[in-house]
């Protein structure tokens, strides 16, 4: 009875060490998952700054980050500024994990629809922007970095997407006109269909991002994602369902690779670099530049419809908490400067954000008329539910696309979805 | 009385001497470094997935305990529905063709032949081959213009992308699944396989058995052990699906094969939702374990 009383009690011991160690190791997790977003720290004299290769080569992306940093340093003795250099490839969920585990960057490189999604987690760039350089930004560039307000990074490049076409596809047609308008390039398609050729290649891969794809022809259409005050979802207007009719034509008539609309292949095994496609408003010049060549590309402007509109990303400088903020900002204000972005901006084909720097491509026509695009971009929605909204609202195109649901329905669909998802997030 | 003669008989235990017990500790020193990263990396986050389950933890947020409310949430989220009959649909398809495929690959090279060995490597090859880059291929493989699609047009059947169809889509990620897993099912078995006494099959085939008899009464028993481990291997496997998916649809068309995987990675790192992505880890634990206790009682009844 005794030895029944001891082993139930070392059993019990045991349970609650069990339990505590548990328990421990719950609240260690836990701990460390929150402590991501302290205040600035004055003390900090490094700045830790994440970027991408917006310049391809890595040679050239560390020699230029190398300048940059010498600089810098030199005219603020005692300050030291790492630049790392990450992959583009699961950007966000390195950021995300870094910033739950406090080993967050002081200063990373962000586009626009990453600002709204980490807005908790910025000092707004506001106060290190002199109005004289505010003044300086394209209006474009400083609308893509405002957020309730405020400018929450500072714009170091800026990129269009306008409408290129293939020349050797028109040659071989025998056309010279090239479309502008969404019944011009209707009005082509069943012409190139004919000789073996796509009017477009449309992406409805759902990991593809929607400011890309559909939002410039929703945009087009004289519609937008969001309510004016951002509370509902607005892509189910009659501008949307114009959007998407208009897009599914495309399929439904072999107009565009109906393979596309649930895969994205690497752009090699693309019709377009079989210089099988005639247009595009989803790549940019020097992504197709390899195998169209040169020569053969041919930059229109925006497509338009009710108006004409293309998508255009805006690289940017942002400065997280827990940075020294006065240094970080200091850091920022320096790269953004346009002599320091120029060698950011030229490698990639991307431009200035500012209209008060040196033109960077004297003599190239193709980028002259790519630039002329800036002023009709749009970086999509600013929205710290765009993300999530998105995810709901490319399965319903795509269903829409394939025949499963008519535009009308899987737009409503997702815009009820999208609905509930915004209060929810508010 | 029966509990009372099954205490008398059960063996005493024997006391161990010192040299056994220095052994002893030597021998858990060993394996301590393992079993302290497996508390840091596997356990401790496995805690923290199920205690984050119950909160609503988004990255630079406030994190507030809500009880069940993530779980609430998913019962009412369409979404959450379509990607768990997905994971039951895809582990359907997969796991048994897989063990199917293992063990037809595994008698096919158990004996050994001029060659036999070259043979296991190959087949072996797609477990050891990145399943991205596989997948890559196979989007071409299954595209429109793909052999596949050559393929079904010889055998009469509608020349076609699965990949852009709704009701072909997990089938033909489940082949991909099928490919990469079946190499390493094939090894399991054939290292049981060589466990099995020939006498037996010579006695059976001396007795007049076939060889389909001899395979159901004598092997197959003997493989129950290693079907068993398989079974909760690939299912557990299968209910991880997510990079072949990744790659090949991005769960389209029209989230036809969205898996609960990939539910859990958009509301984690796409939407930075990460209370609820917890609470579908948790789901998806308790699945897992769930279907191995079924399949213990299923199979695993004499082990």
């Amino acid at each position: 009875m005794l030895h029944a009383t001891k082993v139930r009690t070392t059993v019990r011991r045991r349970n609650i060490a069990a339990l505590a160690v548990v328990t421990a190791l719950a609240a260690t997790a836990v701990a460390g998952c929150g402590s991501g977003t302290g205040s600035g720290s004055s003390s900090k004299k490094t700045i830790n700054t994440w970027v991408y290769p917006v310049i391809n080569d890595p040679k050239a992306n560390a020699a230029y980050w190398d300048g940059l940093v010498k600089g810098f340093e030199k005219e603020n003795p005692g300050v030291t500024v790492k630049v790392s250099t990450y992959p583009w490839a699961n950007r966000d969920t390195a950021l995300a994990t870094a910033i739950a585990a406090g080993k967050g960057p002081d200063v990373a490189y962000l586009i626009p629809d990453q600002l709204s999604a980490y807005q908790r987690n910025l000092i707004p760039a506001d106060q290190w922007m002199p109005a004289a350089d505010k003044a300086a930004y394209r209006p474009a560039a400083l609308k893509a970095v405002t957020v309730d307000g405020q400018a929450l990074a500072a714009p170091v490049l800026m990129s269009s997407y306008p409408l290129l076409c293939d020349k050797k596809v028109f040659d071989a047609i025998g056309e010279t006109a090239y479309p502008t308008t969404w019944d011009q390039l209707a009005a082509l398609a069943p012409k190139l269909k004919a000789k073996g050729f796509y009017a477009t290649s449309y992406s409805g891969d759902t990991t593809a991002t929607l400011n890309m794809t559909f939002y410039p022809l929703l945009w087009q259409a004289g519609g937008d994602v969001f309510s004016a005050d951002g509370k509902k979802a607005a892509f189910n207007s009659d501008a949307g369902v114009k959007a998407l009719t208009w897009l599914k034509t495309f399929v439904d008539n072999g107009w565009t690779p109906k393979d596309l609309v649930t895969t994205t292949p690497q752009i090699e095994q693309t019709d377009l670099a079989k210089n099988k496609v005639a247009c595009t408003w989803q790549n940019t010049a020097a992504e197709v530049e390899p195998f169209w060549g040169k020569d053969n590309i041919e930059v229109g402007p925006a497509l338009g419809s009710t108006k004409s509109v293309a998508y255009g990303t805006v690289g940017t400088l942002a400065v997280f908490k827990g940075a020294n903020d006065k240094l970080a900002g200091k850091w920022i204000s320096y790269v953004a400067q346009p002599k320091n972005t120029a060698g950011l901006q030229t490698p990639g084909g991307y431009f200035s954000p500012r209209t008060d720097a040196a033109p960077l491509y004297p003599g190239d026509a193709l980028q002259e008329a790519t630039e002329k695009v800036l002023s009709s971009t749009d970086v999509g929605p600013l929205n710290k539910s765009a993300r999530d909204v998105m995810g709901l609202l490319a399965p319903q195109i795509q269903a829409a696309l394939l025949g499963k649901t008519t535009p009308k329905k899987a737009l409503d669909d997702a815009a009820q979805a999208a609905d509930q998802l915004i209060a929810r997030k508010r | 009385m029966a509990a009372v003669a099954e205490r008398t008989t059960r063996p005493q235990k024997k006391r161990r001497g010192p040299h056994e017990r220095r052994e002893a500790r030597i021998g858990l020193l060993f394996v301590l470094p393992c079993f302290l990263l497996f508390l840091a990396f596997r356990f401790g986050p496995g805690i923290a997935g199920l205690v984050l389950g119950f909160t609503d933890y988004t990255i630079g947020d406030t994190t507030h305990f809500t009880g069940l409310q993530n779980f609430q949430r998913m019962m009412h989220d369409p979404l959450f529905w379509s990607s768990l009959r997905v994971t039951v649909v895809y582990s359907v398809l997969a796991v048994p063709f897989t063990i199917l495929a293992s063990l037809g690959l595994a008698l096919l090279t158990r004996r050994a032949f001029r060659g036999s060995r070259l043979f296991r490597s190959i087949f072996f090859l797609p477990v050891v081959t990145s399943l991205i880059l596989a997948s890559t291929v196979f989007i071409w493989i299954f595209s429109t213009k793909g052999p596949w699609s050559d393929l079904m047009g010889l055998l009469g059947l509608p020349e076609q992308s699965w990949l852009t169809d709704s009701a072909l889509v997990l089938p033909a990620i489940a082949l991909v699944g099928i490919w990469s897993r079946c190499g390493y099912g094939m090894l399991i078995l054939l290292a049981r396989l060589q466990d099995v006494p020939r006498e037996l099959e010579e006695a059976a085939l001396m007795d007049g058995a076939g060889p389909f008899q001899r395979f159901r009464y004598i092997v197959a028993p003997q493989l129950k052990p290693a079907f068993f481990f398989l079974a909760v291997i690939e299912t557990t496997n299968s209910f991880q699906i997510f990079d072949a998916i990744y790659v090949m649809t991005g769960g389209g068309p029209a989230n036809a094969s969205y898996s609960l995987v990939y539910q859990l990675y958009d509301a984690g790192f796409k939407y930075s939702d990460l209370g609820y992505a917890s609470a579908l880890g948790c789901v998806l634990f308790v699945m897992t374990v769930v279907v191995a206790l079924v399949q213990r009682m299923v199979l695993g009844k004499e082990k």
